[in-house]
């Protein structure tokens, strides 16, 4: 079994030596590059943050629901505008990014 | 008793006062964006504003039927139209943003604007809530 993780990780390691993936010379990234490089970082860790808490708010909500089903209205209501608030923070992320990279 | 009464009345409208308050801004920020920034952006925030108040009203409706499903009340929808809804919703989003992209960036950023239509709409109910509970202690 620890053989072929051991093969794995090698190989992994190896992936980072590969020379096709070597800097020309003079051919380095410009500064617009690595703004495009990050904004889609950053898109990607504000996407899967916003995808866990929308997650962990709706499993609370179920859960306080399915345990007191008369506490609805207000379980309801700031589940909606939870998930609201969550969203417009990706947003946020999406914005930033078109005002840097655009 | 009749304080928590009127107390409790209060607060169950909160999702139509911020309904009002969402169709109120677009109306009014409609207006601005056209005197500041003419019709492209304008037209780009009217867009944006149409998909949020669109995405909001099917995120309370799949909010309801979840809740629905869970206490086993009221009538039981599909659990894949209510997944495909809440899906339909970004791709609405997406496609307006491409049609919107290919007319002109000034109106990308009207769009882009207009998403935050139900933010906007959420600041001005807690400002309410804020007013009434101190005016009216409620």
């Amino acid at each position: 079994m620890r053989k072929p993780s051991y093969l794995l990780m090698m190989l992994s390691v190896l992936c980072f030596a590969v020379p096709a993936f070597a800097q020309e010379k003079g051919g380095g990234t410009s500064h617009g590059d690595w703004v495009a490089i990050t904004s889609g970082f950053a898109m990607a860790i504000a996407s899967a943050v916003c995808g866990l808490a929308q997650a962990r708010a709706t499993a609370a909500a179920a859960e306080g629901l399915a345990r007191n089903p008369s506490a609805r209205p207000g379980i309801q209501l700031a589940l909606i505008l939870g998930l609201a608030l969550i969203e417009s923070l990706a947003l946020y992320t999406l914005v930033i990014i078109f005002a840097k990279v655009a | 008793m009749e304080m928590e009464t009127k107390s409790a009345n209060f607060y169950a409208g909160a999702l139509e006062r911020i309904r009002s308050f969402m169709i109120g801004l677009a109306v009014l920020l409609s207006l601005a964006a056209w005197a500041a920034f003419r019709w492209p952006a304008a037209l780009g925030f009217q867009l944006g504003c149409a998909i949020a108040y669109i995405n909001f009203y099917w995120l309370k409706r799949v909010v309801s039927a979840m809740a629905d499903r869970i206490t086993q009340t009221g009538k039981r929808e599909s659990g894949k139209g209510i997944v495909l809804r809440f899906l339909l919703r970004y791709v609405l989003m997406g496609v307006g943003a491409y049609a919107i992209l290919s007319v002109s960036p000034a109106s990308l950023y009207g769009l882009l604007t207009g998403l935050f239509l139900p933010v906007g709409a959420i600041a001005c109910e807690a400002g309410y809530e804020l007013y009434v509970a101190v005016a009216r202690g409620l």
